[in-house]
């Protein structure tokens, strides 16, 4: 208990604690949050080449702008035009409509007509594709609609003379392809989990820099378990605050899918803050040195985004890294939130991750005596 | 005369060999930079998934359904792992992420066929990534469309090749991929990772050295080379220090790298190295600034890690620039990276010229002039006025000392 008074009374009188526990925490919260705000960026925009100019060539463009994700913004007089527009940024796609289009298309010679996109801006480029997919369907359906019409066909047959196969998507638990869903989901737990690293190996190892460590040892009698739960607790009890806020946020404010009920994605998330600790006090173990602990917790931390598998599938790592990424706590977390929140599972299916997160959490039983030793002998030199 | 020059050279001088022999900055101007590149271009060296593990359920089990399951198997991105009886074994071996997407065929399928309806076909997909989603519908509307043509060829009896292709498509679309050809996640992440990598760890290297010699000069330590220079001298001579280094840091990071992963690189050197010569300024005098308002080493490194990742959002990289919100995006251009990451995926992935690229130089050499008016505020305040109230206090101490000796 006094080791626990004594960490509060810490926490309270260094900035650092109030700055990297809470304000962090919930400004990154609120940053990826309105940053994709709308789910999907909408009115991207593109350029059109339209060396035809005819009533319709602009037609079909006025079709395309009427998409929500893409807006056109310019028309260029050629190609090399609008090429440079590209380059300079101004514009992620464009349509290229040459010049005769419109007379090929009237004697059925097939014109062809062309979209560039720009996949150096990846999301901006796929989601241009797929506008550009849709109305290019719905372009030429059009005219051969019209013929069918002509002939008699009533609607469902024209559908099926002109589209015999069709096919009908479902995305599991995310139907409007909301990449805040795809990226918050795991962005936020991942910083919460960076800041955990860090503030556990601070609050550590600047005992010993302050030379404050043996004092503290003192206070909880020499018992090094003492005196890390007397320091952990109060700062778990922040975490879970911040891990509860980030719920909140997520799943009651921006109503994302969590199809498994709360409680599940709740023990995940506690789950992660303990691991989180768990695994600064093991790196406090292995080096018992404040910056080197901080740097690779550093490394560690940053490493967990890419190599957790949530934006490039883990399945499409080269083979040692996919081996690798079981050594990230993140990995579990994305794993169980996949199979719960997503996909709805029984809890009972998630027990790999889970079990996997327990191992981490046993981490710091390995070396308790190497720290104890750390912080009543180690000298701060320099 | 010249003094000056030959103090900015002896701060340059006693700053490197501070550098190069501390651990921790070097790990932040070294290692990290050496090492994080090649794990993150060998992560994403793939580009893209291929060969999604897929299950189909074929309840029509005709020879169009069978034929349309062996053209999407056939295709490059789709693996199709198992045929299941039924939907509920098919649905276990997705739970089981023994595969991420299902292709379901209804029994109806062919009767559509037959009587000229639609047949639908259903694909579901495991929301983890949208590569999944990806990979399986293009795979298989691109089949689907192609077995269209060949069915709506076979109704239209008597028709030319020439009369089916043009009722099928009266307008011919080419969809083009410019630059990224195969729209790969290296190709387009990996850039960005290199220009904002240089950033963070030239500023955490900065912050980390500053206050290192802010807690030598706390306990009474005061470094030779610093005393009678000008505040303008000292922060000359530091930054003419980190600029030397990270030449060479940047040279491996934007020559070596990507010829090591095959990434793309179109640009022309002469207009890479225009554009990079202030990216690197505006990076150093940003970090000699915020490394005199961080007071304790520690929280500086904690503080910088943490917006690594909104940094990379916040250029415009992934989720695209017009649709970031005008309150981040003013945000954003406090940060040299944004304009860095901008610029130069502009120049090395699409082959932008410097006149391509002028908002974003514009913006740096503003970002250099302004952060390094600020870094010499910073300076002025620790090397100017003060410097003679802590060099009083080192003399103190430092006779302490010998009293404590004698």
């Amino acid at each position: 208990m006094r080791v626990m008074r004594r960490e509060v009374l810490r926490m309270l009188s260094q900035p650092v604690y109030v700055f990297c526990m809470v304000v962090a925490p919930l400004v990154g919260y609120l940053f990826f949050t309105t940053l994709m705000g709308q789910g999907l960026p909408m009115d991207i925009p593109i350029g059109v080449v339209d060396e035809d100019n005819t009533a319709v060539t602009r037609q079909v463009l006025r079709n395309l702008d009427a998409f929500q994700q893409s807006e056109i913004v310019e028309q260029y007089a050629n190609f090399g035009e609008a090429r440079e527009a590209m380059q300079q940024g101004k514009i992620y796609a464009f349509y290229y409509i040459p010049k005769g289009t419109t007379e090929l298309a009237l004697s059925s010679k097939q014109p062809e007509v062309s979209f560039y996109t720009n996949p150096s801006y990846l999301v901006a480029a796929s989601l241009e594709y797929r506008d550009m997919k849709t109305m290019a369907e719905l372009a030429s359906g059009a005219i051969a609609r019209e013929t069918l019409y002509a002939k008699g066909y009533a609607d469902d047959q024209v559908m099926g003379v002109l589209q015999p196969i069709k096919m009908e998507m479902h995305a599991i638990g995310n139907p409007g392809l909301n990449y805040s869903i795809y990226l918050s989901n795991i962005l936020l737990p991942a910083m919460l989990m960076l800041l955990i690293f860090q503030v556990t190996i601070y609050s550590i190892h600047s005992e010993v820099k302050e030379g404050a460590s043996k004092h503290w040892m003192e206070m909880a009698n020499g018992n090094i378990y003492r005196a890390l739960a007397g320091k952990l607790l109060p700062q778990l009890v922040v975490w879970i605050v911040m891990g509860a806020a980030y719920m909140v946020v997520l799943y009651a404010y921006w109503d994302f899918p969590l199809k498994c009920g709360l409680w599940p994605m709740a023990l995940n998330a506690l789950l992660l803050i303990l691991v989180s600790q768990a695994f600064g006090v093991f790196l406090c173990e292995l080096l018992p040195s404040l910056r080197w602990a901080l740097s690779i917790a550093t490394l560690w931390g940053v490493l967990s985004f890419p190599i957790s598998g949530f934006s490039f599938p883990q399945i499409a790592f080269p083979a040692p890294l996919r081996a690798l990424s079981y050594l990230f706590p993140l990995r579990y977390y994305y794993l169980t939130y996949v199979d719960q929140a997503l996909n709805d599972l029984p809890l009972y299916c998630s027990w790999a991750s889970f079990a996997a997160l327990l191992a981490f959490m046993a981490l710091p039983l390995l070396l308790p005596n190497r720290l104890k030793k750390c912080l009543l002998e180690y000298q701060y030199t320099r | 005369m010249m003094k000056w020059l030959h103090n900015i050279l002896e701060v340059f001088r006693e700053e490197l060999h501070n550098s190069i022999f501390d651990e921790g900055v070097i790990v932040f101007f070294f290692i990290v930079p050496l090492l994080y590149p090649l794990l993150y271009a060998y992560l994403y060296s793939n580009e893209t998934v291929r060969e999604v593990a897929t299950v189909a359920v074929d309840n029509a089990n005709s020879a169009t359904s069978r034929e349309f399951l062996r053209k999407v198997d056939a295709s490059p991105d789709v693996d199709i792992v198992g045929h299941c009886a039924d939907m509920q074994e098919a649905v276990n071996l997705v739970h089981k992420q023994k595969a991420y997407c299902l292709i379901y065929i209804p029994s109806e399928f062919d009767n559509a066929l037959m009587s000229g309806q639609q047949a639908v076909v259903e694909l579901y997909s495991d929301m983890g990534s949208m590569l999944y989603y990806k990979a399986v519908l293009s795979s298989c509307t691109e089949v689907s469309l192609a077995m269209n043509k060949d069915i709506k060829a076979q109704r239209l009896v008597g028709a030319t090749d020439k009369q089916v292709s043009t009722f099928n498509h009266p307008i011919e679309y080419e969809y083009v991929p410019m630059f990224n050809t195969q729209s790969g996640f290296a190709t387009f992440l990996i850039p960005a990772v290199l220009v904002l990598l240089i950033q963070q760890t030239m500023v955490l290297g900065v912050g980390m050295m500053a206050g290192e010699e802010r807690e030598k000069k706390r306990r009474g330590i005061l470094e030779p080379h610093v005393l009678d220079k000008t505040p303008a001298e000292m922060l000359l001579g530091k930054a003419l220090t980190f600029f030397a280094l990270y030449a060479v840091v940047a040279a491996y990071v934007f020559c070596v790298v990507p010829r090591l992963f095959h990434l793309i690189q179109i640009g022309q050197w002469q207009d890479m190295v225009a554009f990079l010569f202030p990216y690197l300024l505006a990076c150093i005098f940003f970090g000699l600034t915020l490394s005199g308002i961080a007071h304790n080493r520690e929280v500086f490194i904690i503080m910088f890690v943490f917006v690594s990742v909104p940094l990379l959002f916040i250029s415009g990289i992934s989720w695209p620039s017009c649709s970031i919100p005008h309150f981040w995006k003013v945000v954003s251009w406090l940060f040299p990276s944004t304009f860095g990451i901008n610029g130069f995926v502009k120049i090395n992935n699409t082959g932008a010229l410097l006149r391509d690229v002028r908002p974003e130089l514009i913006g740096l050499w503003i970002q250099t002039a302004f952060y390094a008016f600020t870094a010499w505020l910073v300076y002025y305040r620790s090397y100017g006025k003060h410097l003679k109230d802590s060099i009083e206090v080192a003399e103190v101490k430092l006779q302490a000392r010998w009293a404590e000796y004698l």
